[in-house]
């Protein structure tokens, strides 16, 4: 666990030095700070409209560190070689992979826990409970970058950063439209999009499945029983991604 | 004399184009480093040093043949006692000097904070760099990335040091400086193997060399068995009718009758000196000819 640990603290030390990442949390903030003045247009759904848009800079944010710095962080440390001073210690190459993935996901953590206090403070503002109904989305948020982040590991053991940018986003966008997809192929179950679903819905996570954000812009209750199955989805995911791209990793030649 | 790297009929290929074609870069190199040891890995570009010590360490996977640290496999308790300096390293910029050294120690040891500060100050201080080791690594020169990166190989006390090409790029100052610290750390005890271009260094520096030609060995010895490759010559300077003269000697065995002659003829014989060719003659020798062991 040691060298997981030791790798996973670099990483966390070298992106948290980054100035992207301050560039791209100003753009968050700013974007939180937008939505007070968004939800001015509505004559009744100020809180709403200032929620969603809140919730939504902040899942944006979090899911561009995990494809933007994330098809970098392999990458990146093959490209200049650090990997060689690294893998040459007493580390295997799933030691490597896991603790490189964990110090962003700690990152991610960060990223979401400094942003959500900037939208209690919003949801202050405009007189909104706070409940643990926004732990809950943001947990669905770091579940989602989870599976983004794992996603995008897995495609950068074989592809340059900027095919494993399109093909992440790619799996973001179909992700969260495979309920429309499972909708029109329902119409349909004889045609072609009925097949593209039966292939999007076994081989592309489902990211609707931890979208929560309804549990706080509606007022929905909890159902712990499917958001821990949603948790537990989520991991599975992380845990395969990673598995196949060790897989890879163990068979490349990095130097 | 125990041997801490065996490397027996290494093979490494590589598919490079458009159309993948596979090219033999490694054709069986063979070769061994003995504990306590300078050795020095020589080669000309594309010779395949960097690919072997690649294969060596389990950074890129040989076609077939078999490398042996300290007796056994590379494994986890051999890569405990193995420092590594890769060629032309990029460290990671965001770590102070400290910071790089901590992360290496820490990887690979699991000494308390008390003993490894004290481990990174003396290291620091060996390798010239105490002064700037709340510094950044991104502000540091070629030079002191150099050293930093010599020192996160030394950091975990390896019984075996392997260097590529630690010299190229440095000024001389940086280079001598560098030599110094491989024969330090020679002297206490660990084997250093190290590639370079320069040969002179290799020369002053390596009781051992290994020289690699197209993906072969061919020459393992002892750094003065190839000198005498070069074979040896003798430069008398005489003085003869009011004239300095020069004569040039290629057989031993003719020195002395021909002194004889010389002094019979008059002659006063002012300088004999014994001439041996540099490494870089017979280097670049065996590398037009090829060589065998």
């Amino acid at each position: 666990m040691r060298p997981i640990w030791v790798l996973a603290l670099n990483t966390y030390k070298e992106v948290i030095r980054d100035r992207i990442l301050y560039g791209l949390l100003l753009f968050a903030v700013i974007l939180i700070g937008m939505s007070l003045a968004l939800g001015q247009l509505s004559f009744a759904e100020q809180a709403r409209i200032s929620a969603n848009f809140g919730l939504s800079a902040i899942h944006l944010t979090a899911v561009a560190l995990a494809i933007f710095v994330g098809s970098n962080l392999v990458f990146k440390e093959i490209d200049k070689k650090t990997i060689m001073t690294i893998l040459v210690r007493p580390i295997s190459r799933l030691q490597f992979i896991i603790g490189k993935g964990l110090g962003l996901s700690l990152i991610i953590l960060t990223m979401i826990s400094g942003l959500a206090l900037v939208l209690v403070g919003i949801f202050a503002l405009l007189n909104m409970t706070v409940d643990v109904r926004l732990a809950w989305v943001l947990l669905g948020l770091l579940c989602e970058s989870l599976i983004l982040l794992g996603v995008t590991l897995l495609f950068s053991m074989f592809a340059r950063p900027i095919l494993v940018v399109c093909l992440s986003v790619g799996i973001f966008l179909i992700g969260h439209w495979q309920d429309s997809l499972a909708f029109f192929a329902r119409k349909n179950p004889e045609g072609p999009t009925a097949l593209v679903h039966w292939i999007c819905r076994h081989f592309i996570p489902n990211l609707e499945r931890v979208n929560w954000k309804e549990l706080v812009l509606y007022d929905q209750p909890v159902n712990a029983l499917v958001k821990a199955q949603a948790v537990g989805y989520s991991l599975a995911w992380y845990a395969f991604c990673v598995a196949l791209a060790t897989w890879i990793f163990r068979r490349k030649d990095v130097g | 004399m125990t041997e801490v790297l065996k490397v027996r009929d290494l093979k490494k290929s590589y598919k490079r184009g458009f159309i993948p074609r596979s090219t033999l870069v490694l054709k069986g190199v063979n070769f061994s480093v003995p504990s306590g040891s300078i050795t020095g890995f020589l080669g000309g570009n594309g010779a395949g040093k960097t690919t072997t010590m690649r294969c060596m360490l389990g950074l890129d996977f040989p076609d077939s043949g078999e490398v042996q640290f300290f007796g056994g496999p590379l494994n986890e308790a051999s890569k405990r006692r193995i420092g590594f300096l890769p060629e032309r390293p990029y460290f990671y910029e965001h770590l102070t000097g400290r910071e790089f050294l901590q992360f290496y120690a820490r990887l690979t040891s699991s000494w308390n904070k008390k003993i490894l500060d004290s481990r990174i100050d003396d290291l620091l201080k060996r390798v010239d760099l105490l002064f700037a080791k709340d510094r950044p690594l991104r502000n540091y020169s070629k030079g002191m990335l150099q050293k930093i990166g010599v020192a996160q190989a030394l950091i975990h006390d390896p019984e075996l040091v392997i260097l590529d090409e630690p010299m190229s790029g440095l000024d001389p100052d940086g280079r001598m400086y560098l030599s110094e610290i491989i024969i330090e750390t020679a002297k206490r005890g660990p084997a250093v193997f190290f590639s370079s271009h320069l040969l002179h260094d290799m020369e002053r520096l390596c009781e051992r060399l290994v020289v690699l030609k197209d993906g072969l060995c061919i020459f393992e010895g002892t750094t003065e068995a190839i000198l005498d490759r070069g074979g040896v010559e003798f430069e008398v300077t005489y003085l003869a009718g009011g004239q300095k003269n020069l004569r040039r000697i290629t057989e031993h065995a003719q020195v002395q009758p021909i002194l004889k002659k010389l002094i019979n003829d008059g002659a006063e014989i002012v300088e004999v000196r014994r001439m041996r060719s540099s490494l870089e003659e017979i280097f670049v020798k065996m590398a037009l000819k090829g060589g065998k062991k």
